[in-house]
């Protein structure tokens, strides 16, 4: 009878734990009420974990965009409503991203939210947004996002085949103006969904299209233990590029350095934005560095300068690249759809997106070519992937040319 | 004893209030994000339910039951990509393979034990979760149905999924109390505790083992396919493969108490939605500190509950029950048996016999070329001085060993090479030198593992227990736990546990070391009844002037060798025993001493 | 494929087990004398990794050296971990129970270590650069690594200090004879709590130390830990329990199998060779490599 008694108080206090929980704390509010409607947007990204530099990288982006419009007068069409941002951590697993983002969405009115750097993230987050009828914004590659028949969803970066598509298209035009011949290609990577999206066209056609061998084709699944096996194949086959895809920091590091060790030149062009963070300079040196080039989704082109200058100086990061830059990019463009609302109705941004067409102002100058428009299935629509590279220490946009900060350098090959 | 009525009421009673408690949640909660910690609550206390009845009930730590849970949501959602197949079949496919994954990855790995066995269990979903990566399944997203979706277990009213998982929790709780209730739940407890004292009292730990195992790898495989649907979205292989699902798993059932059914339940009310409101309240804002205070509650509720939380408060409302401090009376004497005795055979028949057995452990020979027989009826003798191999004798007739040579038969039929439990049913009981009681179940669940053997089902075992209890002289101490216990009642009770098999031979391991001269003489006067009722006894001795009384014949080893056998009179007077137990000066002096 | 390639495989794969090794000692010699599972064993490489990267960058001491700098601070807080948490939840003679707690408690550890650290020192990860990270020793046509074999030799060193700590002084043999039978240990006199606390404090030591060493050529960051702490397990269990040489082979063994796999199987299942032998070697030799045989009946 005793252990009845247990059993129920346990699970009295359990119910009383979730209750708790239920009714629980409100979350604090900044400041007090404001008298003009607040324009909310959220940003689900990992904040702590494995991934937290990424995220906060894209708060930074987001604070620096909402600081812009609030300290400009905020959204005009809604009488000079604030930006507010709400973020929600999506720490290092899907079920904690898709909570998040559950949990931001359902508490309180949002109107959009960008966010999460990891597709397998984003591809969960998303899901949450479409069921709820929120806008939402993402930088990821990954092809799958904008497949699914979402109204929901909108994807700013050029996904990863096209991207292949056109990067190869960009490589060729670059080699053949420094008078290099490109015929064979090493595709060497991990086997994260971005590179793997990348890497499929360009084993399955590409590369066969162009008349170059494959000379080297190795994937490795994260973490590597030793990339010595890897850069002996690439010194046997020397090929004229290196499609490189180490998204894990570590494994990246490991692979250059045995590249400098085994003194190997071969041009190297990274997939993603990761190979251009400021923890590489730190980590391998500049000299290490330089020449390496990368395709992204984004960069600071040509006439960002002050943009990039007032980016350091808040946040103290060597340089800004496409993290901080789309999200910055992402917040201006939801003002722009809620001022062609005129309303913070999540229903009515998602709208106003669809049917714009920007040509001037901070979103639009942030990304090239300088047009936004979103087709039906949320893709950003001439959304073309930028080369940068590392010169000196810093990566600069080296392709589209019009738009360059900075004149391409072939590395001499051999 | 409660009725029957009373006491199946008393086990629907906290059924019951499970199932309204999640119905009222469900339908008493707004938010949508309360819905999610409810699912989430629910999802991981059904894991740690079903990690439960291997690691809890059984004892076998897997670190890698995640396995299960990522099988069931990884076939299920295949199914769906590639097939169309609605996840409420495919969940079912993915059970089944589930359940296969775990005989395929029972039968090599059951040999293992303890940290070994826990760490080759890892090994399975961390390689599965790298096959997941290498197929190119690194991100599968559940196709969104927009028309009939509840076909495709895709429900837009959150409620829906919180009724699925109380669902799941409740079939896998009403799974832990009927396990517990069963002849498998008490084998498995009692494996878990001794396992060559279960071995020996004809538990088949091996099937027990993999019957646990299978039966806690369907349910995960379940849960893991609702769980995609109503938490994740998208299965990647770390989600579902990854380290995380066992810890989580681990922390639900060690906070809460692993062995009982309610110790996940606690766990996860607890656990979860602290670690939800961490990340509502203070993650979102200082990224990093729900962490820190998580994982402080973890080291907190460690030190002050370690055994989990279940057991700690279950012990200190009930209170302990071992034996108080005032010692009850010792036995005088054991009640005399109210079934009627079997009919004592003298015919000498030989019901065991020895030939040529020899054992050796790297180049010790332990036991060299014995052979001898056991006459039934008669309490045979069995002496020697340490270290004469004696009980590596036992361990050979009963199952533990394989011998190098010879060989073993039980009423003419060889039975060398035959695991313990085999051994046991075909009647060969056998108790231990160092008493081998099941520290945390009763007297009377010590001996009801050994009635079991008899009776499949709980009351008959009870029943024969019970009675063996009273034949010994121990239904006193019934209701108590083996801790406390004197060491006469502990090896009446190992006795009573024998008994409790029906056997008719005993191979008794130094039945006497210990006793004071009154246990010894209760024991004497116990073995006797036991012959006298049908049962013959093979018994290892040190204590030689009992022994003399007692067996009708003697076996003396020395140095794993057989050098006399007869008559006790007889053996000790012969010439080789006393040079065997005293060495050759005596020799000379005792016969120095006759002359 | 050439003998040369072969040899090369080897090589490689030797250096890299080398620092596994390390790393799996100080974890062997917790698990062997206190029956403990210690869930945050990485993360204490993980501080060790930090604080050598301090002495790196604040006072320019070669992480080689920094590597054995860590040690005396690290059993000092491996010693306070010990006395403030772990003597809770060991040596009370239901080993059973006491791992589960020992997990929850030590997982719970770990979430404040690494939690902690990313706030404080932010996630953003760092490097230590030496010259020696991008050069290599020739001999031949094979090419060793030279931070790789520096640290091996480190590893190597230090391994044999605990080896002849353990078996030629007492104290050693008292952290053996606790470790063996710690109800007999007592009896002789020897303070068992003690030697639980002195393993754990020398097994962090030594785990700091493996990060010292890793730190000279990978990078160093709050959630480093969850790439090796899987092997480190591996390591000791393949090596047997108990067994601080077999902790060292199974170290090696680790990083030779993921070399060599690579000869056989594709590169994205490198770490699948590893389980496979792991699972191979246990169901043959079910106490592992070195380990004692559990005693039977």
């Amino acid at each position: 009878m005793k252990a009845t008694w247990v059993r129920l108080s346990g699970i009295i206090g359990a119910i009383a734990l979730i209750l708790g929980a239920a009714g629980g704390p409100v979350p604090l509010q900044p400041g007090p009420a404001l008298a003009a409607e607040e324009l909310k947007i959220s940003l689900v990204a990992p904040l702590s974990g494995r991934w937290a530099r990424q995220g906060q990288l894209k708060k930074m982006g987001a604070e620096m965009a909402i600081d812009e419009i609030n300290s400009a007068g905020g959204i005009k069409a809604l009488g000079g409503a604030k930006i507010v941002l709400r973020e929600a951590d999506a720490g290092d697993s899907v079920e904690k991203a898709v909570s998040a983002a559950q949990r931001v969405l359902s508490r309180e009115k949002i109107s959009a939210g960008i966010g999460s750097w990891l597709s397998s993230f984003t591809l969960g987050v998303t899901e949450v947004a479409e069921r709820l009828q929120v806008p939402w914004f993402t930088l990821s590659y990954a092809d799958t996002i904008s497949e699914r028949g979402f109204k929901y969803t909108f994807q700013s970066s050029p996904v990863s085949s096209l991207q292949a598509e056109q990067a190869l298209d960009l490589i060729l035009d670059l080699a053949k103006r420094n008078n290099q011949q490109i015929k064979k290609a090493a595709l060497v990577g991990d086997n994260t969904a971005a590179i793997v999206f990348f890497f499929k066209p360009l084993r399955e056609k590409l590369l066969k299209a162009k008349g170059i061998e494959i000379a080297v084709d190795e994937v490795w699944t994260p973490p590597l233990a030793d990339a010595t096996a890897l850069v002996q194949k690439l010194r046997s086959a020397q090929p004229d590029i290196v499609f490189y895809g180490a998204t894990n920091f570590p494994d990246s590091i490991q692979v250059l350095q045995k590249v400098k060790e085994f003194g190997l030149k071969v041009p190297f062009m990274g997939v993603g934005a990761w190979l251009v963070t400021p923890e590489y300079v730190q980590a391998l040196g500049k000299e290490l560095l330089d020449n390496i080039m990368s395709v992204t989704a984004a960069h600071p082109l040509k006439g960002q300068e002050e943009l990039v200058d007032k980016f350091k100086k808040r946040t103290g990061e060597p340089f800004m690249t496409q993290d901080p830059l789309m999200t910055y990019y992402h917040v201006w463009l939801i003002k722009e759809a809620a001022e062609r609302a005129r309303s913070t109705d999540p229903k009515a941004i998602r709208e106003a997106v669809t049917k714009l067409e920007l040509t001037s102002g901070a979103a639009a100058n942030a990304l090239a070519p300088g047009r936004i428009r979103y087709d039906e299935r949320g893709r950003r629509m001439w959304a073309a992937p930028i080369i940068v590279q590392w010169q000196g220490g810093e990566p600069f946009t080296i392709v589209p040319a019009e738009l360059a900060t900075r004149k391409p350098f072939w590395p001499a090959a051999k | 004893m409660p009725t029957t009525l009373s006491r199946r009421a008393s086990a629907l009673l906290p059924f019951a209030l499970l199932a309204l408690a999640g119905l009222v949640l469900t339908f008493a909660i707004q938010e949508r994000y309360h819905h999610r910690i409810l699912t989430l609550t629910l999802v991981w206390a059904t894991m740690g339910l079903s990690w439960n009845i291997i690691s809890g009930y059984a004892g076998q730590i897997s670190f890698g039951h995640q396995a299960f849970f990522g099988i069931g949501a990884y076939v299920t959602i295949l199914l769906i990509v590639h097939l169309g197949l609605t996840p409420w079949i495919g969940m079912l496919v993915g059970a089944a393979a589930a359940v296969l994954a775990a005989v395929l990855i029972g039968f090599p790995t059951f040999r293992l034990a303890g940290i070994y066995f826990a760490l080759a269990t890892l090994a399975y979903p961390l390689i599965l979760r790298i096959f997941m990566d290498f197929l190119g399944y690194q991100e599968v997203a559940i196709p969104m149905i927009r028309e009939r979706a509840w076909v495709y277990m895709q429900f837009l009213d959150p409620r829906a999924y919180n009724l699925l998982v109380l669902a799941a929790f409740l079939a896998v709780f009403w799974l832990s109390h009927a396990i517990e209730r069963s002849r498998l739940g008490y084998w498995l407890r009692a494996l878990k505790e001794n396992e060559p004292a279960a071995e020996a009292m004809g538990v088949d730990t091996f099937r027990c083992k993999m019957a646990a195992y299978m039966l806690s790898a369907a349910p995960p495989a379940i849960i893991g396919a609702i769980y995609a649907h109503a938490v994740l979205f998208v299965v990647t292989p770390d989600a579902v493969f990854g380290l995380l699902v066992i810890v989580q798993t681990l922390v639900v059932c060690l906070v809460g108490g692993a062995g009982s059914k309610w110790g996940p339940l606690l766990g996860a009310a607890i656990m979860v939605p602290l670690s939800e409101t961490l990340d509502m309240t203070l993650g979102d804002r200082f990224p990093g500190i729900q962490g820190i205070v998580y994982g402080a509650a973890l080291v907190l509720v460690m030190l002050f509950a370690p055994e989990g939380l279940y057991w700690r408060f279950r012990g200190l409302l009930v209170g302990r029950r071992s034996a108080p401090a005032a010692a009850l009376q010792p036995i005088a004497s054991p009640q005399p048996d109210a079934a009627a005795p079997r009919a004592v055979a003298t015919d000498g028949t030989p019901i065991l016999e020895a030939h040529g057995v020899s054992k050796a452990f790297l180049g010790l020979r332990a036991v060299e070329d014995v052979s001898f027989v056991v006459r039934q009826g008669e309490i045979l003798g069995i002496i020697g001085p340490n270290g004469a191999g004696k009980t590596t004798l036992f361990n050979v007739l009963n199952g533990f060993l394989l011998p190098e040579s010879g060989e073993v038969r039980h009423r003419g039929q060889p039975i060398t090479g035959l695991r313990p439990n085999r051994i046991c049913r075909r009647g060969i009981g056998r108790t231990f030198q160092v008493v081998r009681a099941f520290p945390h179940l009763t007297v009377l669940e010590n001996v009801m593992v050994g009635a079991f053997v008899r009776d499949a089902a709980e009351p008959d075992a009870r029943a024969r227990a019970s009675a063996a209890l009273a034949r010994i002289g121990l239904e006193t101490r019934a209701d108590l736990l083996p801790t406390g216990l004197t060491t006469l009642d502990l090896r009446l009770m190992e006795l009573a546990r024998c008994m409790a098999t029906a056997p008719e031979l005993v191979l008794l391991d130094e039945p006497l070391a210990g006793l004071g001269r009154d246990g010894i003489e209760v024991m004497m006067a116990l073995i006797r009844r036991l012959r006298a009722e049908g049962v013959t006894v093979a018994i290892i001795e040190h204590t030689m002037h009992a022994l003399v009384r007692l067996a009708d014949r003697l076996v003396v080893l020395d140095h794993g060798r057989l050098i006399a056998e007869g008559p006790p009179a007889q053996v000790t007077r012969d010439p080789a025993v006393i040079e065997a137990y005293l060495g050759k000066r005596w020799l000379r002096h005792a016969e120095g001493l006759r002359a | 494929m050439t003998f040369a390639d072969l040899v090369q495989y080897v090589a490689t794969g030797l250096l890299v087990g080398g620092v596994y090794a390390l790393m799996s000692i100080g974890l062997a010699l917790i698990f062997g004398v206190m029956r403990v599972v210690n869930f945050a064993q990485g993360d204490f490489m993980m501080l060790g990794m930090y604080l050598t990267y301090f002495f790196a960058i604040g006072y320019q001491v070669d992480p080689l050296l920094g590597a054995l700098i860590t040690i005396p601070p690290f059993f000092a807080l491996g010693l306070l971990v010990h006395r403030v948490l772990l003597v809770r939840v060991t040596g009370g003679g239901d080993p059973q129970r006491e791992m589960d707690a020992q997990l929850i408690l030590t997982l719970g550890l770990s979430l404040i270590i690494t939690n902690a650290t990313t706030m404080i020192l932010s996630p953003m990860p760092r490097g230590i650069r030496t010259a020696y990270a991008t050069q290599a020793f020739a001999a031949g046509p094979i090419l060793v690594n030279q931070a790789r074999a520096y640290a091996f030799l480190m590893a190597l060193l230090l391994a044999a200090a605990v080896y002849v700590f353990l078996t030629r002084t007492d104290l050693g043999k008292a952290l053996r004879a606790a470790a063996d039978d710690p109800e007999a240990a007592g009896y002789q006199g020897i303070n068992v709590r003690a030697m639980h606390g002195i393993a754990f404090g020398v097994g962090i030591g030594l785990v700091a130390a493996a990060g010292g060493l890793l730190a000279t050529y990978h990078p160093i960051e709050p959630t480093v830990a969850v790439n090796f702490i899987v092997l480190m397990f591996v390591a000791v269990v393949l090596g047997g329990l108990g067994s601080i040489p077999g902790a060292f082979v199974g170290g090696l063994l680790i990083g030779l199998v993921q070399s060599l796999t690579l000869l056989v199987l594709p590169f994205q299942l490198q770490n699948v060779g590893v389980f496979i032998a792991f699972l191979l070697v246990l169901y043959l030799r079910p106490q592992g490599l070195f380990g004692q045989r559990m005693r039977s009946v």
